[in-house]
Order: C-alpha cells, then sequence, then structure tokens
C-alpha cells in the first residue's frame, strides 16, 4: 500500500463519485453544492419583484413585456458542503485482520477522497482518541495531507467513543455531513448520535467489525479484558454463552442501526475483511452513500 | 433394610467432603482481551477448578455428583430390602396338608391360603431362583422338585390337595432337608397351622427354616369319642363332644345305627368341657355313625363311625423287644389298634381282678403268660405254655406240610427257611399244624383262651418275606379274635388297610375319592383314603369303608405361633419374605446419574 492509503485503481473509481447527503447545508465559501440561500448561479430559484437597485441583469425582460410589470429572476447560491470525518481510533478497533481499524482508514480515504474531488470541505478527526485538530482541508491536493494525518494514528485511545462524540458535537464545527467509522462498541453511543444530529449534523455511521466480533471462536474458562475500560468479565465460553452474546451483539447493532435512521442519517456495516471495491459498490453507492 | 456392608457407608462422608473441596476451588481463568465486555454475559459454568479457595455456589453439577456418589456408597454396603413371596434363592415350601389345614378361615380353608401363598412365591421368584414343593399329608409328597420353571410349577400346584388325615410333617421336612440340607443359604419355610406332632430327628443343614403361620380361627366342636360297650342291657353306644374353643357352643347331634337315625340330640357345650350322651343299641347293629351339625370352621370331626360287631375291631398288644415286619403287617389290618409293650401290664395278667383291654396279646420273643385276653399267639419261646414243652434249640429245620386249619390257610411253610427254631413236643390240647424233622413248628390250642404258638421268631427266618406272612397274621386275628373280619371296615383318614381277594384290581369309591387298587399276591393294599366320609370297595365281594377323623391334635384347630424342631424352635411369622440384594439397581441407577452428568457437562463446556 502506497503512503496515499489507496491503490491507484481506487482513485479511479472513486474521482467520479460525489456525496451524497439527504439534506443541504450552508457553506462557507463559494462551492459546488447548492444550497437554500439566494445566490448566484445558474439554478433558477424563483420571481420577486423589482426594487430598487436590483441588478438589473437579472430582469424578466419578457414579463416586462408582456406584462409591463419589472419582475426579478432570482438564483440558487452554491456553496461548500462541510464533511466531518469521524475515524474511531479506540483500542477496540486494533481487533481483527486485519484490523478494524485499517479498514476504517482505508473507507475514511477513499470518502474523503470523494468530498476533495467533489470540492466539499473535508474535517477529519479521530473519536476516542485525543488529537490535534487539523485545519479543513479542500481541493483533492490536500488528500495527501490527510492521508498522512491518517497514517500518523494508531487505535490506542480509551477516552471512550460517546464521549469523544459529545465533544465534537460541543465544539464549533459547522453543521455539516459527519461521518463515523466506527465499531459502535460503547454502550453510550446511541446517546452521542443523538447529541450529534441535535447539533444539525447528518450522522451516517459506517460500522466496521471484523470475524472476531461476529463469530468468536473462543472455549474453555476465561476473563475477558475490555480493551479500552480494563473491565473483566468471567465467562465460561460454551455455547448457550456464545448464543447469549450473538444475541446482545445483534441486539446492540440494531439500536445502533435504529438510532442512525432515526436522527436522519445512513448507517451500514462492513466487514473489516471486505476489499474497498465491494465497499464501495455494494454499501457506498447501492445505499446512497455516494453518487456519481 | 438390612446393610451387609455398612462400613462402606462411613466412606461417604470424606468422599463427599473432597468432591464439595473441589467446588470450593476457584477456577483459574484464561485472561482474553476482547473489543468490548459489554457484550458479554457473564455466565460461569464451574467444571474445572484449579485455584485457591472461593466461596461455594449452588452447582447442579455438584448435586448430581453427590447424588451419584451417595447411590454408589449406598450400593456398596450391599442393602437388602424385605420382599414377599420367595424366602431365598433356594427355597423348599413344606406345606401342611392335615386335616387341621381343611379350617376355614372366612372363604378360603387354610390349605388354600398356603396354596396362595406358594403361588405368590412362584410369581415372585426371580430368574434362577428354584423352588420345591412338598405337601405333608399322611404321606408326604411332592408336587414338584427343585426347579425354577414357573409356568410348570404354577400347573403341578394344582395337582396339590389338602387331607383329612393327620399328617407326618416330620417326615416332609426330613425330605425337604434331604432336598436342600446342603444347599448355602437354603430356606426350608413350613407353612402351616403348627397343629402338627412334635418332629424329632430334624436338622435342617445348611438350610435356614421358616415358619408362616396360616390362620386364626380356635373355635371348634367336634366328636371326640364313638364306640360302644357291652353292658347287662345290652350294647351301650357312647359319643362324647368335646368343645376345643374358648366360648360355649350349641350344635345338634344326629346318631345312627347302621343308616338309621336312632338319636337326635342338642349339643351344649361349654368351653374346653366334653358333652356325652350315651344310648342303648338295638341288637344287632354293626355300625354306628355319630353327625353333628355345629356349623364351626373345621367341619372334618363332626363325622365318626364305630363299629360294634365282633372282629371288626381289634385291640392288639404286642409284647417283646418289637419286630418291623409283625408290626407292619398288623399296621395293614383295617381291624387293629396296636399297642407296645416291653411285657404285659398288671391290669391284663390273668391274676388282677377285672376285666382286660385287648382281644389279643401277641409275644414275639418273650416268654408268654396267662392273660386275660381271648387270644394269644406267641413266637419263639415256649415257656409258660401248657400245651407244648420245650426241648432245646434245632437249627435249620426244614418245614412239611401243613394241616388243614383256619390258621394255615393260604399259607405255604415248606419254602420258609428257618435258622434257629425252638424244638417243641405238642403236648395235651395241642395240635402241630406244620411239623419238621425237630418236631412241630406251629401248634393250636383250641379253649376258653384260643391260642397259637410258632416255634420260631420271625427275625430267624425269612417267612415275614414270604407272602404268606401277612396271611397268616390276618389268619391268626381272624381265629384267636373269634370272628373274621366283617363287610364294614372303619379307619383313620390316610391310613392303609390290605384287604384279602381274588380279584385282578379293587375299586374304592367315595364322595370324595375313587381309586383303583390293583391286587398283589393276592391282596390289595389299599393307600391314600385320606379324606373323611363313606366308601364302597369293590372286587371279590363288597364291604363298606368308612373313614372318620378322631384327634384330639387336628380338632384343636388353634394355630401354634411357633415350630418346635426338636431341641430347636421358630417363631411364626404372618408372612414369608426375603431379603433381597437392591445394590444391582442402586449401581446402575448411579451409572445413570454420572452419565446424566457427563452429558450435563458436555453440553455446558
Amino acid at each position: 500500500m502506497s503512503d496515499f492509503i489507496l491503490l491507484p485503481g481506487e482513485f479511479r473509481i472513486l474521482e467520479r463519485l460525489r456525496l451524497n447527503p439527504s439534506r443541504s447545508f450552508s457553506g462557507r465559501v463559494r462551492g459546488e453544492r447548492l444550497t437554500a440561500k439566494r445566490g448566484l448561479s445558474i439554478e433558477f430559484s424563483d420571481y420577486r419583484e423589482y426594487a430598487e437597485g436590483d441588478d438589473l441583469r437579472h430582469l424578466d425582460w419578457n414579463v416586462l413585456a408582456r406584462l409591463d410589470t419589472p419582475i426579478m429572476k432570482t438564483y440558487r447560491d452554491e456553496e461548500d458542503l462541510a464533511v466531518h470525518l469521524l475515524i474511531d481510533a479506540s483500542s477496540s478497533m486494533s481487533f481483527g485482520e486485519p484490523s478494524k481499524f485499517e479498514q476504517a482508514k482505508r473507507l475514511a480515504a477513499a470518502i474523503a477522497y470523494v468530498a476533495l474531488c467533489g470540492g466539499d470541505a473535508l474535517y477529519p478527526a479521530t473519536l476516542g482518541l485525543r488529537t490535534p485538530p487539523i485545519q479543513g482541508l479542500r481541493n483533492r491536493t490536500s488528500f495527501q495531507r490527510f492521508a498522512a494525518w491518517c497514517s500518523s494514528h494508531q487505535p490506542e485511545g480509551n477516552a471512550g467513543l460517546a464521549a469523544s462524540a459529545k465533544a465534537f458535537a460541543s465544539s464549533s464545527a459547522r453543521a455539516g455531513l459527519c461521518i463515523l467509522l466506527t465499531d459502535g462498541f460503547d454502550p453510550e453511543i446511541a446517546q452521542g448520535i443523538r447529541i450529534l444530529a441535535g447539533r444539525g449534523h447528518e450522522v451516517n455511521l459506517l460500522q466496521v467489525l471484523s470475524d472476531i466480533e461476529l463469530d468468536p471462536d473462543i472455549e474453555g474458562d476465561l476473563r475477558l479484558i475490555d480493551a479500552e475500560s480494563g473491565e473483566a468479565v468471567e465467562i465460561t465460553a460454551n455455547a448457550p454463552t456464545l448464543r447469549e452474546y450473538r444475541k446482545r451483539l445483534e441486539v446492540h447493532n440494531k439500536e445502533l442501526e435504529a438510532e442512525v435512521l432515526r436522527s436522519g442519517g445512513k448507517y451500514a456495516q462492513v466487514n473489516a475483511k471486505t476489499s474497498l471495491e465491494i465497499a464501495v459498490r455494494d454499501i457506498l453507492i447501492k445505499k446512497g452513500w455516494v453518487k456519481s | 433394610m438390612n446393610l451387609l456392608n455398612p462400613s462402606s457407608l462411613l466412606l461417604l462422608l470424606p468422599l463427599a467432603a473432597a468432591i464439595i473441596a473441589l467446588y470450593l476451588l476457584r477456577m483459574r481463568r484464561k485472561d482474553l482481551r476482547v473489543p468490548a465486555s459489554f457484550l458479554w454475559p457473564e455466565r460461569t459454568d464451574e467444571i474445572r477448578a484449579n485455584s485457591l479457595f472461593q466461596k461455594l455456589k449452588f452447582s447442579w453439577l455438584l448435586v448430581l455428583q453427590l447424588l451419584a456418589l451417595a447411590l454408589l456408597g449406598f450400593a456398596f454396603s450391599q442393602p437388602q430390602m424385605k420382599q414377599k413371596g420367595l424366602a431365598g434363592a433356594v427355597t423348599c415350601v413344606v406345606l401342611d396338608a392335615s386335616a387341621s389345614m381343611n379350617t376355614k378361615e372366612g372363604s378360603r380353608t387354610r390349605f388354600e391360603m398356603g396354596l396362595g401363598q406358594v403361588n405368590q412365591m412362584i410369581s415372585s421368584a426371580s430368574p434362577g431362583d428354584r423352588l420345591a414343593l412338598i405337601v405333608a399329608g399322611s404321606q408326604p409328597s411332592v408336587i414338584f422338585p427343585l426347579s425354577s420353571d414357573p409356568a410348570k410349577q404354577k400347573l403341578a400346584l394344582t395337582k396339590a390337595r389338602p387331607t383329612d388325615a393327620d399328617a407326618d410333617v416330620g417326615e416332609a421336612l426330613r425330605l425337604a432337608a434331604a432336598l436342600v440340607g446342603t444347599t448355602e443359604k437354603a430356606q426350608i419355610v413350613v407353612l402351616s397351622d403348627g397343629v402338627f406332632g412334635p418332629v424329632e430327628n430334624f436338622s435342617p443343614g445348611k438350610a435356614g427354616v421358616k415358619f408362616s403361620v396360616i390362620g386364626k380361627e380356635t373355635e371348634n366342636l367336634g366328636i371326640q369319642a364313638l364306640g360302644s360297650t357291652p353292658t347287662d342291657k345290652g350294647l351301650l353306644l357312647y359319643c362324647g363332644v368335646n368343645n376345643y374353643g374358648a366360648k360355649a357352643k350349641q350344635a345338634s347331634l344326629n346318631l345312627y345305627a347302621d343308616g338309621k337315625l336312632l338319636d337326635s340330640v342338642k349339643v351344649d357345650a361349654a368351653p374346653a368341657k366334653v358333652w356325652n350322651k350315651t344310648v342303648l343299641a338295638p341288637p344287632g347293629v354293626k355300625v354306628f355313625e355319630a353327625r353333628l351339625k355345629s356349623g364351626d370352621a373345621f367341619p372334618t370331626d363332626d363325622y365318626a363311625v364305630s363299629l360294634t360287631s365282633a372282629g371288626s375291631s381289634l385291640r392288639v398288644l404286642l409284647v417283646g423287644k418289637g419286630d418291623m415286619f409283625i408290626e407292619k403287617a398288623l399296621a395293614l389290618e383295617a381291624r387293629v389298634t396296636l399297642e407296645r409293650a416291653a411285657q404285659v401290664p398288671n391290669a391284663e395278667k390273668k391274676s388282677s381282678p377285672g376285666p382286660g383291654v385287648y382281644d389279643i396279646v401277641i409275644f414275639d420273643g418273650a416268654p408268654a403268660e396267662p392273660v386275660k385276653a381271648r387270644g394269644v399267639l406267641v413266637f419263639g419261646s415256649p415257656s409258660g405254655l401248657s400245651y407244648v414243652s420245650g426241648q432245646g434249640t434245632a437249627k435249620n429245620p426244614k418245614p412239611g406240610d401243613s394241616e388243614q386249619h383256619p390258621l394255615t390257610k393260604g399259607v405255604d411253610f415248606s419254602e420258609v427257611y428257618i435258622d434257629t427254631a425252638s424244638k417243641v413236643q405238642e403236648t395235651a390240647g395241642g395240635k402241630a399244624l406244620v411239623s419238621s424233622s425237630a418236631g412241630p413248628l406251629v401248634v393250636a390250642h383250641d379253649g376258653p383262651t384260643r391260642e397259637a404258638y410258632v416255634a420260631f421268631e420271625p427275625l430267624n427266618s425269612d417267612f415275614p418275606l414270604t407272602i404268606g406272612f401277612p396271611i397268616f397274621l390276618s389268619n391268626a386275628l381272624d381265629w384267636l379274635g373269634g370272628k373274621s373280619a366283617g363287610a364294614e371296615i372303619s379307619i383313620s383318614p390316610g391310613q392303609s388297610f390290605a384287604i384279602p381277594t381274588t380279584a385282578q384290581e379293587v375299586k374304592v369309591d367315595g364322595e370324595n375319592l375313587s381309586l383303583t387298587v390293583p391286587t398283589k399276591d393276592q391282596r390289595a393294599v389299599v393307600k391314600g383314603v385320606d379324606r373323611v366320609g363313606e366308601y364302597k370297595i369293590t372286587g371279590g365281594g363288597s364291604k363298606k369303608l368308612f373313614v372318620s377323623l378322631r384327634s384330639d391334635r387336628e380338632s384343636d384347630i388353634t394355630p401354634n405361633s411357633k415350630l418346635n424342631l426338636g431341641a430347636k424352635s421358630v417363631a411364626g411369622q404372618s408372612s414369608v419374605d426375603r431379603l433381597a440384594d437392591i445394590w444391582k439397581p442402586l449401581l446402575l441407577l448411579a451409572l445413570l446419574v454420572l452419565a446424566g452428568e457427563w452429558w450435563f457437562f458436555a453440553r455446558r463446556s
């Protein structure tokens, strides 16, 4: 793998894609995203009566000739989209082969590249690991900086997923598309999603899980130590215990998905082993996360 | 319940403590990092402990292991449970078939109750258990030998029948001892009311003896005595009815003379008292019968017969050291009531006042003495006899032809081998009936007292082994008694008797029994007529046979709770049971519990 995280062929696939948020957001600079604001673009928005001082270039001369009334044409404004790419860097992401964190980074790189190509403002950040904030990235030329930022992190945080999400929500980050790449292993994660959504973000959650979580292959009498909290649980790994675990995981994931959907966002689950090409095709494209 | 090895139970405590201690050990678990522990249920099953102590937690595995241990410990203690039915792996049942076993206990007789117990034993027998049944009637009878075939045993059981006889239970017990006495842990089970004679010369060997008491009934009214005695006014008939119970009883007594009702009286018998009745007999009466209508539980002794004709009953005294051949031959004479004595009782001596009680006295090797009896038969020594004189002894005298005389009728002395005989000579009044080169061998003397002398003792010759011996004794009873046997015979149940006849066979027909007896050596020995009643005998003439029971022992139907076997006594019990080993099912149960424990363990681990 190159320093750019993505392979050359993958760049070609991603170049023609654009992020597809469910709603529009106000931008800071002019961009390629239409907003609800009136502005200067080629996209017609509405008519209004002429007022003194209006730019006569937008006067509808045909209406004036027919009705003898000056009517102005208005147009939708185009601004950039704030894309907050939140990568879970907590210790739990280090599990799996390849690790969930590796998969999360590759997916994040793919989404980042799509966002940068689309002229969106990219704000990468980590969850579960306190890292200094990075300035917003624009244009595809910034992708190298993103890749460097991404490569500099390891999944070793233990700040807690929900707590990190709450901290992000309380920051001054402007409302935008908030994409979470996480395993979702925090019992309080639903609350974090609610707070993010409450701040005006569209929360899209891509849950990355490995086989270790989906189908654990363990047996015997074990003391399970939580990778983040260090809490221990004593179990006898037998059929009933594993059955109970799978049931709990399924319930947790369902609750997670329900919370995301309730907030108006998108939810998808991906295996850490799934190739990027398949993930882009079957999840990002098929489920409407991106569009051509 | 009984434990053969109770000490093994002591092992239970330390073993249980060891198992519990294993559960007190804390499990050392392997640490494993996981992405999220909150998804895992805290679910521990203590199946392997290898660290130091923890608080004892409830565990089904512990419960199952302790249960299996308890079952194993209990099985090793070899517990035994009492089971009704068979008394052991090898059991010989002696079922009393004496008259008292016909006592009714509710709807069933004691004998039927005994059969029910045997049936239960057969049904409860385990495969391999061997069971034999001996019915103790007048003669012991093996109904089925030691076997383990319940179907055949139950089929054979239908052949068992009660008798009205005074049973010889001792002989049956000796037979049982011969059958199982050499087998370890064998059991002889006596099913009886305990109403039978004392048992002597019995040793059960290695076998144990159990006694199951059958019956509870105690009240009985029975005819104890029936007979006649000559008086100045004629023949006086007497009848005695005994109340064997503890309550006063009333009954109706009918007396018959030659089948015709002579008198009917009401009996009012006080407890343990005899009620008597006498009545003058009509002239020429031969058969005197008494029938009691008491409605009690034991009807067998409610019927009695007495023959009044001369010769129909003879009371014989045998004086001497005893001769089995003479006794056996006399026992086959139904009319004979035999008594034995080493010497003549004073009351019977002619010198004593009063009448004598014996009809005939037989001196077997003992010196003859003048007696009051109307007939005397002497074997061996001629001393004291007036019609022969002794002249020493003769070796191997060869008998010659016999003279025609009632004594020698049908008897061939010519082939008799005599080892030693008294050398005698007949004197006045004596008539030599059989002579030899050494002198007369049989001499008869007819006078106020009829006398016969045989110059040799039967044991000094092979005379008892010949056909002529019982015929000679029968002839002697006829001639010495003054009358030949009549057309009526009266016996007690089960008594054997002989009938002289030239017919091929003799038939005995009665209400309860029919027999056909083949004739051998001009006489039929009838055995097995053991039910009370009147019978008709046909074959070479017609006779009437009357069978009645007069036995104080059998009539006293109160069950005995203790069985006296000589020096040893066995306490009775209400039912026979056995101590059956139950360690095998316990072991199986323990294995099942262990299998369940393994399944439970495998399912959880």
